[in-house]
């Protein structure tokens, strides 16, 4: 059944396979772009924000009393007629499940859909015990044909194509079945279930919450084959994550509000199902249906006690977190997961499938922050995933070579800047004369890293150019420090010299604080917390200085590693918390603060009207939540800026992401280079060095004349001279 | 908002998921409404649970003028055989084209998933304009269990191969909503 890879070998084997399937990247791509308009679509009018907080703390709130709210749901769902099980494990699930079955002498069983039920592979279980078991949900049933676990949580079958499904089903009925034809197709799975519907003892259900002040089960759905399921057999068994408990009914509203616009963009399923105690139920021998409802525990109880992980509880299965995944997009959900799929399957897999199942998965993640973006439950998805990696280390002992590495240079930043400065003169002899550009790849990088040409480090770093170009600014309308960054620093210096230029025409008086190290997100991203909280310190030290109105970054993911990243490294020292307060008061990137406190004048400006296509960074405008600023100050400076097709969605870098799966990173490079072609915008800004080394590699690889530039760059080549 | 203006908001949401939506102003509109589509959709029998003996009684009769079935409870015994289903909808929700259907009569279920046509009629002056404004009744349907509450917002739909939307996988593969407004006199 589910095999997923335990090894990085296997899994970029299987990564690789994935790549090669076309139709797969088709169909997701088209959902991609399809799922955001309709998302948004399904929202307009409504106050989103304020609804996800309501959710995510009512979730928080229920997760700190889930036994009670057990207990509770218990009495009442009793009280009408239903039976109430606690299962401590997935094996005690089945048994349970199983036994019910036997005990009233079941044979064929029904299931609608059920994740919960995925998880502790109940299929299987029932089949060995005997049971002849049909999936009812089309995509449910599909996958089960074929063997298959799913690869979406909302469409188990996305990976399919029709002609795939359609010949399935010519297969299963005998007859044969017009490939193209999708409405035949339906209607094939509505004749050949419905004698299974009417012939089954026993149906499976989940459940989307369980509402404890009533003891009601809430199913939300679309097909109509969870109200068969619960309906016509005489036995019916509800299968319950203990996290579904909800204390009452607005709560249940609340997620009905979000969960059906979030996961398909659908305002509201075909149908809700509010089951509240054992109804009526000709079937069965009393009349009345027999009603058995099991709770799973299989670690949740532990897991909502846990200070870092709880908030994955807090999951309603929306599947939103894969819908906009970059990396599900180009992979799909069956090298994304294992049984849950996506952000949150990357999570989850460590806590119910184990570390084996999780230990390859856990590393392929951007950090591009779209999945928390959407999330309707704000769980900081990328954040927990690095800490599962990090959980995943430990429980393994040692520690890779290049982390240990990375952990012990990074944190003496004098050794560090040494070893990039060595690097420096080691790639002499490879460097493309004029073009700063590394003429052939130094052999640890292999073959998968020539989709992009990689750049030079600079001939000489932005710190040892500093003494030289620093201004002296007599009465300076502000006093601001540049946080730089290891890339503005030792690779792209041009862009802090640019931002020299500007704040000297705007009498802004800059500083370079000299003691300044890597902001530390690179650390993070390998889960070197240790490590991250060193150079977080070092950094505050740095940056603490009451003579800096502003701290400005051009780098949008130090800048969002910095505000966020440092708030939750250093909340466990108290000590910091006012010089964090200060540096974080003072943060601002670079647009903002030309838009927001220089309010810069299209009069300083060439008017040049170049055409300029633009890449958000997902730090900033995830990260940090800027949008606005970037644009506006573009055509503030004489720049023509044409939209372009999906702007905020990552260009594939991540840092080390990159390296370690070049092949993905490639592929998402592409189309974003592709979308930026269609504009036909000769040159390319973005505000972050990163994205400008990702996309400018691939432009040169592409040998398109293209420019990529940051945006400090093409803003002070506009600057009137004065 | 007005029983008129929610009227017209239910009729325009419930279009976007592919129901039907009529204004009749009588009963006997809504039996023959049911009369017409059966015939019109080749079926041949009706199942009307829940519906008050003297319209059930104008129902047979319609039908057998017109050569169609009414079936007689139980429906468990006819579940093979249900083309249309014609039942009253106790609440609908405007906002979402919702109609809400008090369904722990076995009969309603059995009628409401297992047929190929439901048609529902609703009072205009039953229309709530959101979720939230039908609570309180809610909470009073889940203080007295058992209970089977059901949402119903256009017929059955799947979009699970290909995402390509189509209608009619297990439940109705059509929902025709009457909405009953005062006779303009």
């Amino acid at each position: 059944m589910i095999q997923t890879a335990q090894d990085m070998k296997t899994y970029r084997d299987r990564i690789h396979q994935a790549l090669e399937n076309k139709f797969l990247r088709k169909a997701l791509d088209n959902f991609a772009s399809s799922y955001k308009v309709s998302r948004a679509k399904a929202f307009e009018g409504i106050d989103l924000e304020a609804l996800r907080h309501q959710l995510a703390d009512g979730k928080d709130q229920a997760l700190t009393h889930l036994e009670s709210l057990f207990q509770q749901f218990k009495a009442k769902a009793e009280a009408a007629g239903a039976v109430v099980h606690l299962a401590a494990t997935a094996e005690e699930a089945n048994e349970i499940i199983a036994r019910i079955a036997s005990d009233n002498g079941v044979h064929a069983i029904i299931k609608s859909k059920s994740m919960t039920a995925e998880e502790i592979h109940l299929n299987d279980h029932l089949e060995a015990e005997g049971f002849k078991v049909t999936e009812t949900d089309l995509g449910e049933w599909i996958i089960q044909l074929r063997h298959e676990g799913p690869s979406h949580m909302v469409m188990p079958a996305i990976h399919l194509s029709r002609h795939q499904v359609g010949g399935l089903f010519s297969d299963v009925t005998g007859k044969p079945v017009d490939l193209e034809d999708i409405d035949r197709m339906v209607k094939v799975a509505r004749k050949e279930l419905r004698p299974v519907f009417l012939a089954a003892d026993m149906g499976v259900s989940g459940a989307n919450f369980a509402i404890a002040e009533t003891g009601t089960l809430g199913l939300i759905t679309n097909e109509g084959n969870a109200r068969l399921t619960t309906t016509l057999p005489r036995v019916h068994v509800a299968l319950v994550g203990l996290e579904k408990l909800a204390p009452d009914l607005e709560t249940a509203l609340r997620i009905l509000k979000i969960l059906p616009k979030n996961a398909t963009g659908q305002a509201l399923t075909s149908y809700v199902t509010w089951i509240t105690g054992a109804v009526e139920c000709a079937a069965s021998p009393t009349g009345r249906k027999n009603l058995h409802i099991v709770f799973l525990d299989n670690g949740r109880l532990e897991l909502a006690r846990d200070p870092v992980f709880s908030e994955a509880l807090r999951c309603i299965r929306c599947g939103a977190c894969s819908n906009v995944c970059p990396v599900y997009g180009k992979v799909g959900g069956h090298a994304l997961g294992h049984v849950y799929i996506g952000a949150i399957g990357l999570i989850l897999t460590y806590f119910y499938h184990g570390k084996d199942n999780a230990r390859a998965i856990v590393h392929n993640c951007l950090n591009c922050q779209a999945c928390k973006s959407v999330c309707p439950v704000n769980i900081d998805l990328p954040y927990l995933i690095k800490k599962v990696y990090e959980n995943i280390l430990k429980d393994e002992g040692a520690r890779p070579a290049k982390n240990v590495l990375l952990s012990l240079v990074m944190k003496n930043r004098k050794l560090f800047h040494t070893m990039l400065r060595m690097a420096s003169s080691l790639q002499k002899p490879m460097v493309k004369k004029d073009a700063a550009v590394l003429r052939h790849l130094p052999f640890v990088f292999g073959k998968t890293q020539e989709f992009r040409t990689l750049p030079a480090f600079a001939e000489k770093p932005f710190r040892e150019q500093w003494p030289s170009l620093r201004p002296h600014i007599p009465n300076p309308s502000y006093r601001v420090a540049l946080f730089g960054g290891c890339v503005v620093d030792f690779v792209s210096p041009e862009q802090a010299v640019s931002l020299v230029k500007l704040l000297t025409a705007h009498h802004v008086q800059m500083e370079y604080p000299m003691e300044q190290s890597c902001c530390g997100l690179p650390a993070m991203m390998m889960a070197e917390t240790e490590t991250a909280v060193e150079v977080a310190v070092q950094n505050l030290q740095a940056l603490d200085s009451q003579a800096y109105d502003y701290i400005l970054v051009l780098c949008a993911s130090c800048g969002s590693h910095l505000k966020e990243g440092y708030s939750r490294l250093l909340a466990s020292k108290p000590e910091l918390a006012e010089k964090l307060r200060r540096m974080q008061s003072r943060l601002m990137d670079f647009s903002s603060f030309m838009v927001n406190v220089l309010k810069v004048t299209p009069d300083a400006f060439v008017q040049s009207h170049t055409e300029v296509a633009y890449h958000s960074p997902c730090h900033l405008c995830r990260g940090l939540g800027v949008t606005r600023e970037p644009r506006e100050l573009l055509g503030t400076a004489g720049l023509n800026y044409i939209p372009c097709a999906d702007e905020d969605v990552c260009c594939g870098f991540g840092g080390s992401y990159s390296l370690e799966f070049p092949e993905i990173s490639a592929e998402i490079l592409r189309q974003k280079l592709d979308h930026v072609d269609a504009t036909g915008a000769q040159v390319l800004v973005t505000d972050c060095p990163g994205c400008v080394l990702q996309l400018r590699g691939g432009m040169n690889k592409r040998g398109s004349s293209v420019q990529v530039r940051h945006i400090a760059e093409v803003v002070a080549a506009n600057l009137k001279s004065l | 908002m007005s029983n008129n203006n929610l009227a017209l908001v239910m009729k325009e949401r419930a279009k976007r998921v592919q129901a039907v939506t009529v204004t009749v102003h009588h009963m006997n509109d809504v039996l023959r409404y049911t009369i017409d589509l059966t015939l019109q959709e080749n079926g041949t029998t009706i199942a009307a649970p829940g519906l008050d003996v003297v319209n059930l009684q104008k129902l047979e009769d319609l039908c057998h003028a017109s050569g169609l079935q009414l079936l007689h409870p139980p429906f468990r015994s006819h579940s093979s055989g249900i083309h249309m289903a014609l039942t009253g909808a106790d609440r609908a929700i405007a906002e979402t084209g919702t109609l809400v259907l008090d369904s722990s009569s076995e009969d309603i279920r059995i009628a409401t998933m297992l047929s190929e046509t439901h048609i529902a009629w609703i009072p205009a002056s039953r229309i709530m304009p959101d979720a939230s404004a039908l609570s309180a009744y809610m909470q009073e349907k889940m203080a007295s269990p058992p209970g089977y509450m059901a949402f119903i917002t256009g017929p059955s739909r799947t979009a699970d191969i290909e995402r390509v939307l189509a209608i009619g996988v297990h439940g109705p593969q059509r929902l025709h909503i009457l909405i009953m407004e005062d006779s303009p006199s």
